[in-house]
């Protein structure tokens, strides 16, 4: 582990404390005791070659799947199989999707305001206002009437980024949220997500997209086999990195 | 003709891809019927099947001297309402009445916007024509007669007719119809010219224009009137009465009602809360209809004031008080551990009351289940004031209305016929089709979600019930109902036969619309579920909110498949004794020998009802495909 994690630690307040945390699909280890701290108003890229557990290790953070072994501890809350605490870290922690999920039988509006309306029994208007405000902010509120499948690419992920933050989440987690986008989209939604950084959430990204990486992670973790290979600020890491097999990576992606 | 007028009124111009020339018509036959050898082969032997399938029909219906279609004609009353008693007639027409009333009043509220180009209605018109000029051309020779007016016979006992041209003479009517027709269709088409595909008439206004023709012709068209004389035990027809003599007024008071309901639909449809309402009537009409309508309830009015009444503001009171305090926002787990509770109770009074412990009302019973199940989703209407108001005046309402039910239902009939009886015929087959969708549709989509469920219980018990119930033919579930069911309930409890086999039906249904609606429950996707549970959704809002609504759509094809077969399945009641609407046609009018002799007379009552079954389907597999087109199946 480097210094930059624990100077980010120590600095400012812990927002997802991951133990030693162990995944098995049936006999396959996916997770390898991955440990690591995230704190408030940090933004982490998590790099990795396919199948490295980039996705398992996020889906863990708001149990989408179960671990096996260790702790993860969101916002001061332990995920347990307690079904009260899942259903509160899930209320915080916000997710994007490679395949955007957006709901297809609703229109965007709908989209959006539905958890707040029914998880956090926020009145109908008020939920619609902050849609719209929402909107704005992802650049399309002239789409508000239309169904996702009337939506580029690019639109349907920036709404699903305004359905996530609806919730007002103290957490985002992105996993490759512009991979199944054609490159003239890609920006678009890179844009929204600087501008949420910026904005000082917390962020947690899985993604290939190194220009972003370079430009905006605090920290970036390069995952292999389960396991956290390297940690470092992304100068440290695109410059100098210390493991043979970050540098491999590097040299076959860059 | 009314049909045109509307054409030139409703007139509406929509852009639309220039018209294909079509084909002449010797190049379009060679191309779609005799492209080659095996096709010509083909077209030339079902044409010939076609003709002799069509001939035979058409001289059975009219021609046939053994057919009597006054079977049908004088019995129509039999066939639609069976043995509803004379002197309480009226309740029939009241009740036909509510339900076009509020027929109309949905249409002017949603206003549906379908449309009709002329060039579809001109085809119409051409095409009907031309179905009657070929019947009229399918006659076969006049029968010979002897001087006394009797058929005459061959050595092969066979009747005698004359040559084909000598069966044209009776047949003038139909070609002079056959001709107006054609001439109606023609005239739309050349009339229109190049405007027929953009011309546009609203569907509403065609088919209430349809309806009024038909109800027009009840005034105009000379049947001849049956017109019995049960001294002789013969009939005869009366040239000079027209068909329908006693139908025809309320017929048209319907026909007004129907249209003067949809301009009040259509005038108030701004008016907020109004769609729902529609609805909720909707789903209360056929009990309304049923037990209020058509039963007459006795109502015992001391047992209301001093027990009904009493004992629906106690569970009005306590029971709302208790949901307004479960719709606290800052509650937590203790409303669900309460609703919990709940829930035992209301099981434990169905135990005590099965095993004979206490004695309770069945009202009260059922009162705590409902509050059980209010109290179970009362979690998702906690929020401010208003919206926790909504559902408590939701629980006041509900309870009414259950209440209200119940004791309907526990009331005697005034109608002095024995139980259920009155209900037979069609009357009862819509009865039996409308009541077995409304129970088996949600049974069916609870069965789905327990088979998908992740509790092994569920699964096992709704798998079972499922395999079981597709493992055994529908007449057997039958006779196991209407005979066998009284053994398993509760002492002092009884179900007449008609609301057994109902019981059969849904039971039945369901199990097949839950395998419907199991397979569009696995055409939702996991990214689905994820973004429901990453949202912080509970498991029953993203059943409720996102699976379902995802999962029924796709399932429109085979739901509606499953619901036309329910509708056809109830022929099979005949079968248990019940005097449903084929039973009719196969087993009364054929035994009915006085005052008018019909014995024997099977055909004509089968092709009818056959044709009727056949509108019924035919419309709800119409009404899926617009339906599918609406929610865009398959294309989002
Ligand atoms: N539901 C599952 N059942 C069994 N094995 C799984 C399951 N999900 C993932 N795995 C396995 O776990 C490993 C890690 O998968 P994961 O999806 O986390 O990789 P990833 O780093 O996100 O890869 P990619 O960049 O391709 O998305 C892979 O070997 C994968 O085959
Ligand atoms: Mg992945």
């Amino acid at each position: 582990m480097t210094d930059a994690m624990t100077l980010h630690a120590s600095s400012t307040a812990e927002m997802i404390v991951c133990d030693a945390v162990d995944k098995w699909y049936g006999d396959f280890q996916a997770l390898k005791g991955v440990s690591a701290t995230i704190a408030e108003r940090e933004v982490v890229v998590v790099l990795g070659p396919s199948g490295s557990g980039k996705s398992t290790w996020i889906r863990c953070i708001n149990r989408l799947e179960a671990h096996q072994g260790g702790r993860i501890v969101v916002d001061g809350v332990e995920l347990t199989n307690d079904t009260r605490n899942i259903e509160k870290i899930r209320s915080e922690v916000g997710m994007v999707f490679q395949q955007f999920n957006l709901f297809p039988h609703l229109t965007v509006l709908d989209n959006i305001t539905l958890a707040p309306r029914w998880v956090r029994k926020v009145p109908k208007a008020d939920a619609e206002a902050k849609a719209m405000e929402l909107l704005e902010t992802v650049g399309i509120p002239e789409q508000a009437e239309k169904f996702p499948g009337q939506l580029s690419g690019g639109q349907q992920q920036r709404v699903a980024i305004a359905r996530a933050l609806a919730m007002e989440p103290r957490v985002m987690l992105f996993d490759e949220p512009t991979s199944a986008l054609d490159p003239e989209m890609i920006k678009e939604v890179l844009d929204v997500m600087k501008g949420l950084a910026r904005s000082g959430m917390t962020m947690i990204v899985v993604t290939h997209e190194m220009g972003f990486a370079r430009e905006v992670a605090d920290r970036i973790i390069f995952m292999e086999s389960g396991e956290i290979v390297e940690v470092g600020t992304p100068e440290h890491f695109f410059t100098n990195p210390t493991e043979d097999r970050t540098k491999l990576f590097l040299s076959q992606i860059l | 003709m009314s049909g045109m007028i509307t054409v030139e009124e409703a007139e509406e111009v929509v852009a639309l891809p220039p018209e294909q020339p079509s084909l002449p018509p010797g190049e379009w036959i060679r191309k779609n019927l005799f492209s080659s050898i095996g096709n010509g082969v083909l077209t030339v032997l079902f044409a010939l099947l076609l003709v002799f399938a069509f001939r035979g029909l058409v001289n059975f219906a009219f021609e046939n001297p053994e057919r009597d279609w006054d079977a049908v004609r004088a019995n129509l009353r039999l066939y639609m309402t069976f043995a509803y008693p004379l002197d309480q007639y009226v309740r029939v027409w009241v009740s036909l009445g509510i339900v076009l009333s509020l027929s109309g009043l949905s249409a002017g509220l949603w206003s549906p916007d379908g449309y009709v180009s002329a060039r579809r209605i001109s085809t119409w018109f051409l095409g009907g024509g031309a179905v009657l000029l070929a019947a009229a051309l399918a006659v076969q020779g006049q029968l010979q007669r002897d001087e006394n007016g009797e058929f005459l016979i061959d050595e092969d006992l066979e009747l005698i007719r004359g040559s084909w041209a000598s069966g044209l003479g009776s047949r003038i009517s139909w070609f002079a119809l056959a001709a107006i027709l054609i001439g109606a269709g023609a005239a739309i088409w050349f009339g229109l010219g190049d405007r027929r595909r953009n011309t546009f008439v609203r569907t509403v206004n065609l088919t209430y224009a349809g309806f009024g023709v038909i109800v027009g012709s009840l005034w105009v068209v000379r049947y001849g009137h049956y017109n019995g004389s049960p001294a002789e035990g013969t009939h005869y027809a009366d040239p000079d009465s027209l068909v329908a003599m006693s139908t025809r007024l309320p017929w048209t008071v319907m026909w007004v009602l129907l249209g003067v309901s949809y301009f009040v639909g259509k005038a108030v449809r701004g008016w907020p809360l109004l769609k729902p309402l529609a609805l909720t009537f909707w789903g209360l009409l056929p009990f309304f209809v049923f037990w209020v309508v058509l039963r007459d309830p006795d109502i015992d009015w001391a047992h209301v004031w001093t027990t009904d009444l009493p004992m629906y503001l106690a569970f009005a009171v306590i029971g709302g008080a208790v949901l307004f305090t479960l719709t606290n926002p800052s509650l937590g787990e203790i409303g669900r551990a309460l609703a919990f509770v709940l829930l035992l109770v209301a099981v434990f009074t169905f135990v005590g009351g099965f095993f004979g412990w206490f004695s309770m009302l069945q009202k009260a019973r059922l009162s705590f289940v409902f509050l059980a199940a209010f109290a179970l989703v009362a979690n998702n209407f906690a929020g401010e004031f208003a919206k926790r108001r909504t559902f408590v005046i939701g629980w006041l309402l509900t309870l009414g209305v259950m209440h209200y039910f119940v004791t309907l239902i526990n009331s005697a009939s005034t109608l002095n016929i024995r139980s259920d009886s009155f209900l037979g015929g069609f009357m009862f087959t819509i009865f039996a089709a409308v009541f077995g969708l409304m129970f088996s549709f949600p049974l069916g989509v609870l069965l789905a979600l327990a088979r998908t469920s992740s509790l092994p219980i569920f699964r096992l018990l709704a798998t079972t019930f499922i395999e079981v119930v597709r493992g055994i033919p529908f007449i057997t579930v039958l006779f196991f109902f209407s005979i066998m069911l009284p053994l398993f309930l509760p002492e002092g409890m009884e179900v007449a036969e008609h609301g057994a086999v109902i019981v059969g039906l849904v039971l039945f249904s369901s199990a097949y619309l839950a395998e419907n609606v199991r397979g569009g429950l696995q055409s939702v996707r996991r990214g689905q579920y994820e973004a429901a549970d990453a949202t912080g959704l509970t498991t029953a809002q993203r059943t409720g909110l996102i699976v379902l609504p995802q999962a029924l759509r796709v399932s429109i094809p085979p739901l509606v498949g499953q619901t036309i077969s329910s509708y056809k399945e109830t022929s099979l009641f005949a079968i248990v004794g019940i005097f449903d609407f084929l039973r009719i046609a196969n087993n009364v009018v054929p035994n009915q020998s006085s005052p008018i002799n019909f014995v024997g007379h099977k055909r004509e009552g089968l092709l009818f009802v056959s044709l009727i079954y056949w509108i019924g389907s035919y419309a709800m597999s119409k009404y899926s495909q617009k339906l599918e087109k609406k929610l865009g199946v398959g294309s989002r």
